[in-house]
């Protein structure tokens, strides 16, 4: 007779020395793991729990300004630097990770328009209508404070916005038309006009070199190429778009914040229609910005939030909303695209993580694999309704959870009008519009 | 499984990029090595008995003289006064309670045989079990009236005065619940970790006095007088499942600690295995013994399977314990048992049963009922450190009373709900050939008064009459589809074609449907 008695020797489940890890044994087999989809499950939903739990993406203001901000630029370099420029015609330099100014300068008399950088110097030029001057300001090493700009130009023109080229000496100045001006030269190299009505805002394509985009104040957006004379396409809209970004990964896509609360991001290729409406603000879009990865974006709201979106995702993926946070005019992601920088009416800049409940410190492997295993889980069980519910969910002041629930009736109405419209008139009188149609009036060659 | 990515891999120079081969490595490299680590030779290899045809089952005198000397303190015997005994292994397989109808109560390490507690409670205790994880050990013991819970220490932690006259008490690990069958009739589940009494209800079948617990889904079983297997489950009242699983009535139920055998003994003395998934019963084994040959003539036998599937049964009215192997019907070894035996359990991850009897209770070796490789933290050599993580683990994965759930019923945190997508396309298709409504269809504009409203009404009134015209049409031609549909009506509609005999009209032509709408689909064409 053989006997064979199952005994397990100590040593193999115990650690070596006090200095090693425990030993954890492992056996995949099913048996063992019975119910094994509902603590999955269950994973998933504390996760998503956890995520809400630890979503605190307020971080700080950088203090109060003393007077309206209009404007904010971050530097295309430095992680850590960004300019805002104020109504009163001042402009401030900060240090974003102690939220502190480093220096103030009195640039302007009146409401300072446009703010950038030049790509490669310690130089940044700032634009105000009032005087109808476009400064640059050098910065020094030492950031030590001084009062006069390198030099300075005066405009024919009162000038709304301007940016500068991603790599050339150019800069595009929007007044009553699209300037393109060279920095050695005193006269404008390109002139653009569509319309009698003056241009917002125009932008470079960080890719395509020639290529410019600009909003107008009669609802229109401006396709441009710098090498021809006139613009290439200009796109009616019903609304008047306040701000246009250009994706700095796709070099056709961009994005525009509008005034009937939505925001669209439109294909260079094909403009007959927006590529996605992004719907969720309960007023005017101010600002919009794209993430440096192209991937996200965020959009300042007179509504008084800031939402962040997936490029193509028309519901927004985060809602930021502070009591004393009044309209947002500006927001800015911050170069490593983990921060958001927004300017708002209550004279503040405030700091914001792009992501409400990362870990901002180093994070050791162990916990690197267990964010990464808990965004595997909610996605994996996005579907379902109760982690569906927990994710998407956001908190919102009561004023705006009515705003929401009012445009929410609205939309309900329109469309209920619509489905009764085509049930009385015909298909073929009141034909089904998809949403992306119905914001264009029309697109002119 | 190979995928395309790995067949891509092979042949490097169909990658697109040099990122994508890239990536095609990784991903070949993961699986090869998550491969290796499935299939990786197990630490330990369960146990067993060979023996040569015409030899006994062996003695426990026998075993031991053949096994290393480790192995001893498996079989131990303890005299006791104090009644007929229960016994309870927590899940790591380290500790072992016992209660006797005396009242005596006690816990004790049994490998090192180091008592934990020990005590009089000067009450009959008919079951136990331990609860929570091993971190934090505490024993629940159902005395006459109450059930009280023990620390290790113990000291008397709460006592559950709803869990009244428990006949049996079932621990589910995974739900931190502790489930108790009454002598009332009555079924309780009570959550451990926040105290809140998830049901508890009177099951209307009688007295419970016979049950098991099917640990891989969490219901409770129980057999009934009229040979009735049921399936209890917290959010029903009723029993989710009832079978027939014998001629009389039910003496004895039993599950393996994973898996899908339900092993039922009825009052024609048979043991039945059943198959809980299907409720049909379990096929012969594969050394053809069938287990339906096995007879058992104990009045109320208490039956115990291991983790490898051995059954442990009392024989000889009480006097002995008989091990069975899986599936087989020639006894593996038996022991002869010093009072009446009351209560068997298998200790989990060890070869080692323990039977409770009326004069105390003791401890054999029992080659091949333990599962060799245990995962996790939960096995005899756990140390404290990871016992504590794992209860923290363990408290945080709790899953929800709505997941138990037999299995044969279905369901589940991953099933697709195939009914309900079912309904919504058919609601779908009834929507397409949804009759225009009475009230458009009967709608009238109103009149307006005023100036030039003669010639407004006028327009709007013959702009109706085209619009009702049209409707008109459209529903008998909708009318006309869903009469050569048939049967089948409007929730066949959307596509279908149907070979039906097609409609001939006086002058031997086929009639032409007289819309212009997309309805024209649907209706059969001509040959």
């Amino acid at each position: 007779m053989k006997v064979k008695l199952l005994l397990r020797n100590p040593q193999d489940y115990l650690r070596e020395t006090a200095d090693d890890i425990h030993k954890l044994a492992r056996n995949p087999a099913p048996e063992l793991h019975p119910m094994s989809a509902e603590t999955e499950y269950v994973r998933a939903l504390n996760a998503a729990k956890l995520e809400r739990v630890f979503a605190k993406p307020f971080l700080g203001c950088f203090g109060d300004q003393g007077d309206q901000l209009s404007r904010v630029c971050m530097h295309p370099r430095a992680l850590s630097l960004c300019l805002s420029g104020c109504v009163d015609g001042r402009v401030a330099f900060w240090n974003i990770p102690r939220r502190s100014r480093v220096l103030q300068l009195d640039a302007h008399s009146g409401c300072v328009q446009g703010l950038c950088w030049h790509p490669e110097q310690d130089l940044f030029y700032s634009c105000c209508d009032t005087d109808r001057t476009l400064k640059a300001w050098r910065v020094g090493d030492d950031l030590t404070e001084f009062s006069r700009p390198v030099s300075q130009r005066h405009l024919d023109f009162a000038p709304l916005n301007l940016d500068h080229h991603v790599s050339k000496d150019l800069f595009a100045l929007s007044g009553d038309a699209v300037y393109l001006y060279d920095s050695r030269r005193s006269d404008p190299v390109g002139q653009w006009k569509w319309g009698s009505d003056s241009v917002l805002q125009a932008r470079f394509n960080p890719t395509e070199w020639h290529l410019l985009a600009a909003v107008t104040k009669d609802n229109a957006l401006l396709l441009i190429d710098t090498r021809q004379r006139e613009p290439l396409r200009r796109i009616r809209c019903e609304f008047r778009q306040n701000a246009l970004c250009w994706n700095p990964q796709e070099p056709f896509v961009l994005a525009t914040a509008s005034d009937d609360y939505n925001l669209y991001s439109w294909d260079a290729r094909r403009l007959a229609s927006p590529a996605c409406v992004y719907r969720g603000h309960t007023n005017a879009a101010m600002d919009v910005d794209f993430a440096p990865t192209g991937r996200e974006l965020v959009s300042a709201s007179y509504d008084c939030t800031v939402r962040l979106w997936e490029s193509g995702r028309s519901q927004s993926r985060d809602v930021y909303h502070t009591k004393r946070m009044y309209r947002v005019f500006a927001a800015r992601y911050s170069l490593d695209a983990r921060f958001i920088v927004t300017a708002s009416a209550d004279f503040n800049l405030r700091l914001w993580k792009a992501r409400a409940s990362e870990k901002l410190g180093a994070l050791t492997p162990r916990e690197r694999a267990a964010v990464n295993t808990a965004e595997a889980l909610k996605q994996k069980y996005a579907h379902h309704p109760q982690v569906r519910r927990i994710v998407q969910h956001r908190h919102l002041p009561k004023r705006l959870y009515q705003a929401q629930l009012e445009m929410k009736a609205i939309r309900g109405k329109q469309r209920r009008k619509e489905v009764n419209r085509r049930e009385h008139r015909g298909e073929d009188k009141e034909p089904f519009v998809p949403e992306r149609d119905r914001h264009v009036r029309g697109v002119d060659e | 499984f190979q995928t395309t990515m790995d067949v891509a891999a092979e042949d490097s120079d169909q990658m697109p990029s040099g990122f994508h081969a890239k990536a095609a490595a990784k991903a070949a490299r993961l699986r090869r090595e998550a491969a290796k680590l499935a299939s990786a030779a197990a630490l330990e290899s369960p146990g067993g008995i060979e023996s040569r045809p015409g030899e006994w089952a062996p003695t426990q005198s026998k075993l031991l003289r053949r096994v290393a000397v480790a192995a001893r303190p498996g079989h131990f015997e303890l005299s006791l006064q104090y009644g007929p005994y229960s016994v309870a292994y927590d899940t790591t397989g380290r500790l072992l309670a016992l209660c006797g109808r005396g009242g005596h109560v006690a816990a004790f390490e049994w490998r090192q045989k180091r008592l934990m507690f020990e005590s009089q409670v000067n009450e009959p205790c008919h079951a136990l079990t331990w609860v929570g994880a091993g971190s934090t050990p505490q024993l629940a013991v159902a005395h006459s009236n109450w059930t009280y819970i023990y620390d290790a220490q113990g000291l008397e932690l709460h006592c559950l005065k709803r869990l009244h006259k428990a006949n049996k008490l079932f621990w589910l690990p995974r739900h931190w619940l502790l489930a108790a069958c009454t002598d009332t009739g009555h079924l309780h589940w009570q959550d451990v970790s926040t105290g809140q009494t998830v049901a508890s209800y009177c099951g209307h079948h009688g007295p419970l006095r016979v049950s098991a617990l099917h640990p891989d889904s969490g219901c409770v079983l129980t057999g009934q007088p009229n040979g009735q297997l049921c399936i209890w489950t917290p959010l029903e009242k009723r029993p989710v499942v009832k079978i027939l699983c014998c001629p009389a009535g039910v003496r004895a139920v039993a599950t393996a600690p994973a898996g899908h055998a339900v092993y039922t003994l009825g009052g024609d003395s048979r043991l039945r295995v059943w198959d809980i998934r299907c409720l049909r019963p379990l096929s012969v084994s594969d050394s053809g013994a069938d287990a339906a040959s096995i007879r058992l003539f104990d009045a109320a036998p208490q039956l115990a399977v291991s983790q490898r599937g051995l059954l442990a049964c009392p024989v000889r009215q009480g006097a002995a314990l008989m091990v069975l192997p899986a599936g087989g019907a020639k006894p593996l070894l038996s022991h002869p048992s010093p009072g009446r035996l009351s209560d068997l359990a298998f200790c989990p991850w060890e070869d080692v049963l323990a039977f409770g009897h009326a004069r105390g209770l003791g401890s054999v070796l029992v080659p091949g009922s333990g599962e060799p490789n245990p995962d996790g933290a939960v096995h005899p050599l756990s140390g404290k450190r990871q016992r504590r993580e794992a209860e923290v683990r363990g408290l945080l994965d709790k899953l929800p009373p709505e997941t138990i759930a037999p299995p044969a019923v279905g369901g589940g945190v991953n099933a697709v709900d195939a009914e309900g997508i079912e309904e919504a396309l058919a609601r779908k298709r009834a929507a397409v050939m949804a009759l225009p409504s009475d009230e458009v269809r009967q709608f009238q504009p109103r009149r307006r008064s005023g100036k030039a409203s003669g010639e407004l009404n006028r327009k709007v009134g013959e702009r109706w009459q085209r619009r009702r015209m049209e409707l008109r049409q459209l529903l008998k031609s909708k009318k006309r589809v869903l009469a050569e549909m048939g049967d089948e009506g409007a929730d066949a509609a959307g596509g279908r074609k149907t070979k039906k005999a097609k409609k001939v009209s006086q002058s031997g032509e086929l009639t032409k449907p007289a819309t212009g709408t997309f309805l024209d689909r649907l209706i059969p064409k001509a040959d």
